[in-house]
């Protein structure tokens, strides 16, 4: 027996996904999130599944310990080494008003006050050049202050440090050797890009969650092998791949996204296997949405994340490569309310898992997005989480009528409305991923998923003409199914500011080789078979004289004698795409940027057994549904698990399955295809 | 509570959305898809949607000083024309500052009137830094005109396209006219782009929704910016408030320059008065009247709802007064194209009548400076040119239970980031020896204002120059409520034999290898008296390096001793006089 297994920790609930090499045969189980030691939750939803953790031959986790740490501010206290002239780096950041009309604005506080920022003398230039050798007394200095501050975590960050990191490593040994045991972060073994708040920023916030993410991880290493797991542990990373619970340790900041992306990546998988690679995934929650382009099957990676960023926040940079998602306040949970000047809005408050919708009878007396699915049809309150919860229509109807009486509207409308104005907010987020960056919907597939992706899907799809409407197998614990599907990933980024041009191949394939020679070492360590290590290159070039610039992949050919022709000619085309425009001007190598993938088996996917599925008996039923175009319809509604690949049904209608409702409009139909997914398309007229 | 609509209000609210994110998209799209980092890096430029009138609806803005500025270029471009005179596919070129619009003749205006079934229903409009329009001196603006004639080619409201077609004459003033007409034209076509990308838009919205419903719609959103601003000036306090202050001098080394305001509000109105102002200044500080208009709007966002929605309707209730001939609306052909020495004084100024009364969304004075910095040269290295331009931040004022902020950029600049020193070094043959903020003596108070910063750069060419416009330099950021006031900005030479300069201003100043430019900004103003200041606060101040134990006990009358530091608060009892 063997069983690949996933475990997202999300805010609610922890999810678990166990798939059968053997058979196929797929096993969910969700246990409530336990905050105060998340390891409980992941053991117990381990427990509650009955799969045996022997057989576990791979095991993956999503977790939100990273984030939680630093949303929280329960990390670690920690102090800075940096350049002499530096220290305040970290405190006057970029400057910049996002909030410009606000005098009140405040701007994000640094993690380490300016008391435990130590400056000392080093310096090095853009080249790595050293203009000061490293005054070894400063070190100790400032460790001894550590110290007598009782210090728990340091980051090291020198000004160019990338360029030459001989004397942060210098700085690591004096302070082992004075502070045993005290975790330190170095800044070139985070990032190698230039731009110093952000690379402090990064390291700072590592050395910050560093031991609760150690303690974390170890904790639950240890109980997992106490429960008999023998299979390899990863841990699910920002960049969309994984890495061993022990690197994890090492660079916890790498975590920081660690359960949004193995959607988006299980959205690429599901794509590519009916024949679609641009795609757009459609993750709905209880608070908010999240969406992510995925252009030919390429996941998009950036490394201009930021925590806690708001059009009216600047937030906290971490120069890591993360899967670009773009969030609004709009999920379940979303809250209604009309402001001072009498404009509707819906969230980004949102009345969350507790007290919950109104309709959930646990308090909650907001009128909130799954209210107004209830009122309208689209939720059946017998239904919810396979009947197990009963939703109250009365509550909602009275939670909904606070917006409905203002204006003079009847529940039902005012219901709709709600549903209208949050579509409005993820329609703009789609809108964003795509035309705001020159993509046009219409070539996309939305994947919609979560716990109310499917009821909102199909409406956003037709107001953007999106090709199609995917939903997969058990929307709700997507997240954690798409961590089966990911290889083990390492971004190694350089920035190395030259010229691309034939002229200097030489010293082209002298980083690359010594980037390569880094990711063998980093796959070594971890003890994974190298002959299953691939790698991929990319430089992030740009006009010369101009600012932005445009990750373009390099084939191992151009680096040939001859061949840098090929890269160009693809940054010129990838640049006119992006920025309507192409230059005669020279090309400008900023960054280095090379991929290291680590093949891992990956389940196969098995077509659903069309056994025991029967139109008739998944046919549930007629209700009432509320559309916008034609006012209250009946919609025939159907069980999901029973409906046999293959047979259209048009809507309007409403597919049920116990932990999620998918909504399809009039003049959509929706086929169940062999592999089990709902694909809804418009019906030509 | 009721609220009166004709229609159903997620209607209205889902049109508002729509038309507000094609005005984002045209956003996006300029930024995307211009050549110049001042546009997509600075984001110096913005773009609007107005109805048929020039009222507008929605907009979207790098800097604030932008904010509402292109609805007046829309009214002038229908005085001027007369809706009839427009046709499917036009697209209007101002950047007259003596016309609506109008900022200095860097920034240039396009309007593009939206047609639907024929019918002229709304206007998109944008402005964009171009960073070279011809006159006296690269890159147009300058701080040594003495008329607008010098500072760029100008365009008085004339048609870049007709029904679609470029035309040609324009097109080819404007490439002989630029010192970079590749460069120039890349953003004036994206800029034209953007256009069509919001009127595509807003045609799919009217198909969607209908036409009338749209329009109905606008009325109503424009409406409840009116009510959203009423509700919000009903809690303000009535009165009249008044303050003047001074700006260094009129740009050309002259006398400072007085402004002076009466802000007027009432239950209905917002009445920002400037009469009193100084004349039409020689040098070529003075503000457009336009420009002018949308730093008021800016000052009355800021008191009466910094995050309310933006229209038109928001901001029916204020009325703004400017004498003829000032410096806030000079007289033709004053130069202009440094407008932001005297314009930010024009919010500030406004700010500093109100402080006292509304404390809750006023902080004390801030650096106010754009403090822009140019450091010039040919690279020994490569024998090109290199120009490092960038805005400095500095320190802003302290609050009603609030410190300052430490290193942000001015009430002008928005969006705006400054230049990262790894950056710099890698591109520029200088090396910046500290980058610190700035622990001057000044800004105390209850509330203690932000700290200003230094920068030094340190220059590694065999020759390089710079050019230095640091405001504030003679009269400090003001302190509230009994708070100290803050610190000046200045600019220090230091050369490499030993000598120190200082200045508010340098033009082209010579530098050698080894002499050090040191770009100083000041604090913000104090909120309170000092003495009032949580005695913790003060001990934290002093363990961070922000004051000293000697001004903790002269200043604030703590007495902190010993090591590690703490309160003797005996001593400071004793200091409080409590």
């Amino acid at each position: 027996m063997a069983n690949r297994v996933a475990v997202d920790i999300g805010g609610t609930f922890t999810d678990f996904v166990s798939l059968d090499e053997r058979t196929g045969e797929i096993v969910l189980e969700k246990a409530l999130t336990t905050p105060h030691n998340f390891a409980e939750g992941v053991i117990n939803a381990i427990e509650k599944s009955g799969v045996d953790p022997r057989g576990f031959a791979q095991f993956v986790h999503g977790t939100t310990v990273v984030i939680n740490a630093l949303t929280e501010r329960k990390g670690a206290k920690v102090a800075l080494i940096t350049t002499q002239g530096f220290r305040d780096v970290l405190e006057i950041q970029r400057a910049n008003r996002p909030d410009m009309y606000n005098l009140f604005y405040q701007k994000p506080k640094p993690f380490v006050p300016r008391r435990y920022r130590f400056e000392v003398r080093e310096r090095v230039n853009f080249q790595g050049e050293v203009l000061q050798p490293l005054v070894e007394e400063d070190v100790v200095a400032a460790v001894e202050a550590c110290k007598a501050a009782g210090i728990e975590a340091i980051a090291v960050c020198y000004i160019h440090a990338y360029a030459n990191p001989a004397h942060e490593r210098r700085t690591r040994e004096i302070i082992e050797e004075l502070l045993p045991g005290v975790p330190v972060t170095l800044s070139h073994e985070i990032t190698q890009e230039w731009r110093e708040y952000e690379r402090t920023n990064t390291t700072v916030l590592n050395a910050y969650v560093q031991p609760a993410a150690t303690l974390y991880l170890s904790t639950l290493d240890r109980e997992l092998s106490a429960k008999g797991v023998r299979g390899v542990k990863y841990a699910m990373q920002s960049n969309g791949g994984t890495t061993t619970f022990s690197q994890a340790q090492r660079l916890p900041i790498h975590l920081v996204e660690s359960g949004p992306v193995g959607g988006v990546i299980g959205a690429g998988v599901i794509a590519r296997t009916l024949g679609e690679d641009s795609v757009i995934a459609f993750d709905m929650g209880g608070t908010t949405a999240k969406v992510s382009l995925m252009d030919r099957g390429q996941v998009k990676i950036n490394t201009d994340y930021h925590i806690e960023k708001t059009t009216t926040f600047a937030g906290w940079p971490l120069k890591i490569p993360v899967v670009d998602i773009v969030e609004v306040g709009a999920g379940g949970g979303s809250i209604a309310w009309i402001d001072a000047g009498g404009a509707l809005h819906v969230g980004p408050r949102s009345a969350g898992a507790d007290p919950g919708p109104a309709c959930y009878g646990l308090g909650g007396t907001e009128p909130t997005v799954t209210d107004a699915n209830l009122v309208t049809g689209r939720l059946n309150p017998d239904y919810f989480l396979g009947g197990r919860m009963k939703l109250d229509l009365a509550r909602a109807e009275r939670a909904i009528k606070k917006i409905a009486d203002p204006f003079g509207l009847s529940v039902l409308d005012a219901a709709l409305g709600i549903i209208r104005l949050a579509n409005a907010n993820m329609r703009a987020a789609l809108e964003r991923v795509s035309i705001e960056r020159g993509y046009d919907p219409r070539d996309f597939a939305l994947v919609a998923y979560g716990g109310a992706g499917g009821l909102h899907g199909a409406t956003l799809a037709r107001d953007l003409r999106m090709k199609k409407v995917i939903i997969p197998r058990a929307p709700g614990q997507f997240s954690a199914w798409g961590m089966l599907m990911t290889n083990l990933r390492h971004d190694f980024i350089r920035t190395h500011v030259m010229p691309c041009r034939e002229e200097e191949l030489q010293e082209i394939s002298r980083v690359f080789t010594g980037l390569k020679a880094d990711a063998e070492r980093q796959f070594q360590e971890e003890g994974f078979p190298i002959e299953r290590v691939w790698m991929e290159l990319f430089l992030d070039l740009r006009y010369k004289g101009q600012e932005h610039t445009v990750r373009t992949p390099v084939p191992q050919e151009a680096l040939e004698d001859g061949r840098l022709h090929l890269v160009i000619e693809k940054f010129h085309e990838l640049h006119e795409k992006a920025y309507s425009f192409r230059l005669e001007d020279p090309v400008e190598i900023v960054n280095f940027h090379l991929v290291g993938w680590g093949e891992v088996e990956k389940p196969e996917l098995k077509p659903i057994d069309p056994a025991g599925r029967d139109i008739k008996r998944a046919f549930k039923g007629e209700r009432r549904v509320y559309f916008e175009e034609l006012g209250m319809i009946p919609s025939e509604v159907y069980e999901r698990d029973l409906i046999p690949p293959g047979e259209p049904i048009q809507g309007p209608a409403i597919i049920e399955e116990p932990a999620c409702t998918t909504v399809v409009c009039p003049d959509q139909q929706v086929v169940v295809d062999e592999l089990g997914y709902l694909v809804i398309t418009e019906v030509e007229r | 509570m009721t609220v009166k609509t004709a229609m159903d209000p997620f209607t209205v609210e889902v049109i508002k959305r729509a038309l507000v994110s094609a005005a984002e998209q045209m956003f996006a799209a300029l930024g995307r898809t211009a050549k110049s980092s001042v546009i997509y890096e600075v984001l110096d430029y913005g773009v609007a949607i107005t109805d048929a009138q020039g009222r507008f609806i929605a907009q979207a803005n790098g800097i604030p000083p932008f904010i509402g500025v292109l609805g007046d270029a829309v009214r002038d471009v229908v005085k001027k024309f007369g809706k009839e005179g427009l046709e499917e596919g036009d697209v209007i070129i101002i950047n007259d500052p003596y016309m609506g619009g109008a900022t200095h003749q860097n920034d240039v205006v396009l309007v593009m009137p939206i047609f639907y079934q024929g019918k002229l229903i709304m206007f998109a409009a944008n402005k964009a830094h171009w960073n070279d329009i011809g006159g006296m001196e690269p890159g147009s603006w300058t701080p040594s005109a003495t008329e607008v004639y010098q500072e760029g080619i100008i365009f008085p409201a004339v048609k870049l396209y007709q029904r679609g077609e470029e035309n040609q004459a324009v097109v080819d003033i404007i490439a002989s006219n630029s010192r970079i007409p590749d460069m120039t034209l890349g953003d004036m076509r994206a800029q034209a782009a953007s256009l069509q990308v919001a009127a595509r838009r807003v045609i799919q919205i009217c198909d969607k929704y209908g036409l009338e419903t749209v329009l109905q719609a606008v009325e109503i959103y424009l409406e409840q910016g009116r009510q959203e601003a009423l509700a919000q000036l009903k809690k303000l306090p009535k009165g009249t408030f008044t303050a003047e202050e001074y700006i260094d001098d009129d740009g050309l080394g002259g006398d400072p320059v007085l402004v002076k305001v009466k802000v007027t509000i009432t239950d209905e109105e917002f009445v920002i008065d400037y009469t009193g102002t100084a004349k039409t200044c020689k040098g070529p500080i003075n503000t457009p009247l336009s420009a002018l208009l949308s730093t008021a709007k800016f000052a009355y966002k800021a008191v009466v709802g910094p995050h309310a929605d933006t229209n038109e309707g928001f901001f029916s209730p204020l009325k703004v007064i400017v004498p003829e001939d000032c410096v806030f609306n000079p007289k033709h052909p004053a130069p202009v194209s440094t407008y932001w020495e005297s314009d930010s004084y024009a919010g500030d100024v406004v700010w500093k009548a109100l402080a006292e009364a509304v404390p809750d969304r006023i902080t004390a004075g801030h650096f106010l400076s754009v403090c822009g910095t140019i450091v010039s040269g040919i690279d020994d290295r490569t024998g090109e040119w290199f120009f490092s331009v960038e805005p400095n931040a500095g320190g802003w004022g302290a609050g009603k239970g609030k410190d300052g902020e430490n290193g942000l950029v001015c009430s002008g600049d928005g969006e705006t980031y400054v230049l990262s020193i790894e950056v710099a070094e890698t591109r520029y043959p200088i090396i910046v020896d500290q980058y610190a903020l700035n622990t001057a003596d000044g800004g105390h108070g209850q509330w203690r204002g932000g700290f200003g910063l230094i920068k030094d750069y340190r220059i590694t060419n065999s020759k390089a120059y710079v050019t230095a416009s640091f405001g504030r330099n003679k009269f400090p950021p003001w302190g509230l409520a009994g708070g100290h006031p803050g610190t000046p900005n200045e600019v220090e030479i230091r050369t490499a034999d030993g000598k120190v300069e200082k200045k508010g201003r340098f033009s082209n100043r010579e530098l050698k290898r080894g002499d050090v430019v040191r770009f100083i900004t000041g604090m913000g103003g104090g909120y309170g008296d000092p003495k009032r200041r949580d005695p913790q606060a003060v001990l934290e101040d002093v363990l961070d390096g922000y004051i000293t134990p000697e001004v903790a006990r002269r200043v604030y009358g703590v007495a902190i001793v010993g090591d590690p530091p703490r309160i003797d608060e005996a001593e400071t009892r004793k200091l409080r006089g409590d």
